[in-house]
């Protein structure tokens, strides 16, 4: 198993990591980015599992990251969850159409984003 | 501005800090801010753009910055490092994004953050448009959400 936990925040990426150790995942099966255009880079070379993916970063926003990785057939049905403070209608329509699976407004308490992501795992 | 822009602003803070982090919270009595460049110790901005313009800068005293990123990082911090501005970062982001939900006459995109510390910064918030403060009273120390928005036309 391998989730990348891309946010372009360090804060988030320690909470979701937190949350994912806390409920059993080995920290090997981690892997962090801080903006699309590192993650894009590492989801061509490994073989990720499961997405969490913020929309708000640099360089490669969240929203055009899913819509990258959706080209690459491996990526084809791979789940996305998009975890953001756009707790817009449009926003969140926005990025289903993009190819996300799932859609979560932080702020999410640990415990709640877990049951949202054991079900892909 | 409109008084109703504010509201929205009023509820994904206290969405935030209330019910998401369990703080004590205590919203005081929104006012215009005449002095909007004599803020905390550190402020985190963020611009929104779209069918509004305008701006969102959630403001802290030093101590509360440190004491407030702790209680969302689950992570002590003892001084005003990279973390801690990163945090105030993104409470900001969190309040503005989630107030867009409940700003039904615009789309509007957020920016992302930018944190300044210190006592010597010049804020440049949009002209011609009053700053809306609600400050905030908490366990953990004083903060304030300040808002301007200009009115759809």
């Amino acid at each position: 198993m391998r989730i990348l936990i891309v946010d372009d925040s360090a804060v988030m990426r320690r909470i979701h990591k937190n949350t994912l150790l806390e409920n059993g995942i080995d920290e090997s099966s981690l892997i962090e980015a801080k903006d699309g255009e590192e993650a894009l880079k590492i989801a061509v070379e490994e073989e990720i599992t499961l997405f969490l993916v913020d929309w708000n970063m640099p360089k490669l926003n969240g929203v055009n990251f899913v819509k990258e990785v959706r080209k690459y057939q491996k990526y084809s049905k791979t789940p996305m969850i998009m975890i953001t403070s756009e707790a817009a209608k449009y926003n969140v329509i926005e990025a289903i159409q993009a190819g996300v699976t799932n859609y979560v407004v932080k702020p999410i308490q640990g415990n709640v984003l877990w049951e949202k992501i054991r079900k892909y795992l | 501005m409109k008084v109703q822009y504010i509201n929205p602003f009023l509820q994904a803070t206290t969405g935030l800090f209330k019910d998401y982090l369990g703080m004590e919270i205590i919203a005081e009595k929104p006012y215009i801010n005449t002095e909007p460049n004599r803020l905390g110790d550190v402020s985190a901005i963020i611009g929104l753009a779209g069918e509004t313009t305008g701006a969102v800068v959630l403001s802290f005293t030093h101590d509360s910055a440190i004491a407030i990123v702790s209680e969302f990082a689950g992570k002590k911090y003892a001084a005003l490092g990279s973390e801690v501005i990163d945090g105030v970062g993104e409470l900001v982001n969190i309040i503005a994004g989630n107030a867009k939900k409940d700003l039904h006459e615009f789309k509007i995109m957020i920016s992302l953050p930018g944190v300044v510390t210190g006592s010597d910064y010049r804020i440049h918030w949009p002209e011609g448009i009053p700053v809306v403060c609600i400050p905030f009273k908490s366990n953990f120390g004083n903060f304030s959400v300040n808002v301007s928005m200009r009115d759809i036309a």
